[in-house]
């Protein structure tokens, strides 16, 4: 079986990854909703979006509707790239083991 | 971590894509009250249209029921907005604006005398909201309901005005009262079956 390192390290991570499939779905999402779907921690959810946005693979947009806070994530171009790579490996992977 | 471990994980990760994209594209089904209120609309209007007579009944219960609509629609937060979801809302908001000025305007104009025509028109319209929208989801059971619809349409053009009324009743219940129920028990069933958290 070919090794994991193969993968892409920033799709890997578990929380990343979720992100980055939950994103492909919708044209953009509030942190809420991601935090709602996913379960993850105010803390966490952050720094993982961080690390996506830093990868070029999700871009944030923060705005205010009705005083109120927005922070809005889409997916980039690169991220459906990159994720489409990733499943496109994956789907290798577990061909190889089967 | 042996082969079988990593195989299993990857299987998993794979398993947890499709069911995060999956909840992003959101569901259909969660409107099914939607259909249950504009079924129950639909009832108000028709009886209270036929019982006392009053020309505005129809307008008032559907502008009530697009408004009860929108705030259901604000209630439900921040739902992210896909090109299916639009796609979807725009077939049913231009067959109710369609709908609601052509009937008006027969109304008004004192050539929607005929109960078939009104029925015949506001069932081919619905039939084909509820068509488009099966195949856009290529969900079966909607497409019933456009069917179910149509046959209203028939039904009105060439049998009684009692068969016409007949026809709308059965259409409303099987359509809005009985789908919009099937979908709300979905949407539950999918609610109990919880989120996959990652």
């Amino acid at each position: 079986m070919p090794e994991l390192p193969e993968l892409n390290p920033v799709v890997h991570g578990k929380l990343r990854l979720a992100l980055l499939s939950l994103l492909s779905g919708v044209d953009e999402a509030e942190f809420t909703w991601l935090r709602a779907k996913t379960g993850a921690t105010d803390g966490n959810l952050g720094a993982q979006l961080m690390k996506l946005e830093e990868a070029g693979y999700v871009s944030v947009e923060k705005k205010f509707v009705l005083r109120k806070p927005q922070t809005l994530y889409r997916m980039t171009e690169a991220g459906r790239a990159a994720l489409t790579e990733y499943v496109t490996a994956l789907k290798r992977l577990l061909g190889t083991a089967l | 971590m042996s082969g079988e471990t990593d195989s299993l994980e990857l299987s998993e990760r794979l398993n947890m894509i499709e069911a995060m994209i999956a909840e992003g594209r959101g569901r259909y089904e969660s409107w099914g009250w939607m259909f249950v209120l504009w079924g129950v609309a639909y009832y108000v209007a028709f009886f209270w249209a036929a019982w006392t007579r009053f020309a505005y009944a129809w307008p008032i219960t559907m502008i009530a029921a697009a408004l009860l609509t929108m705030v259901g629609k604000w209630r439900r937060g921040n739902q992210p907005s896909t090109t299916m979801g639009r796609a979807i809302g725009a077939t049913w908001c231009a067959m109710g604006i369609s709908m609601f000025i052509l009937l008006d305007a027969l109304g008004f104009s004192g050539h929607l005398e005929d109960v078939r025509i009104f029925v015949a028109a506001a069932a081919a319209m619905i039939g084909t909201a509820n068509a488009a929208c099966s195949m856009m989801l290529k969900w079966k059971a909607e497409f019933a309901c456009a069917l179910v619809w149509w046959t209203a349409t028939v039904i009105a053009s060439f049998g009684s005005a009692h068969a016409a009324i007949g026809a709308f009743l059965v259409a409303i219940f099987l359509c809005q009262i009985v789908f919009g129920i099937y979908a709300m028990i979905l949407e539950w069933r999918r609610r109990v079956r919880g989120v996959a958290h990652a």
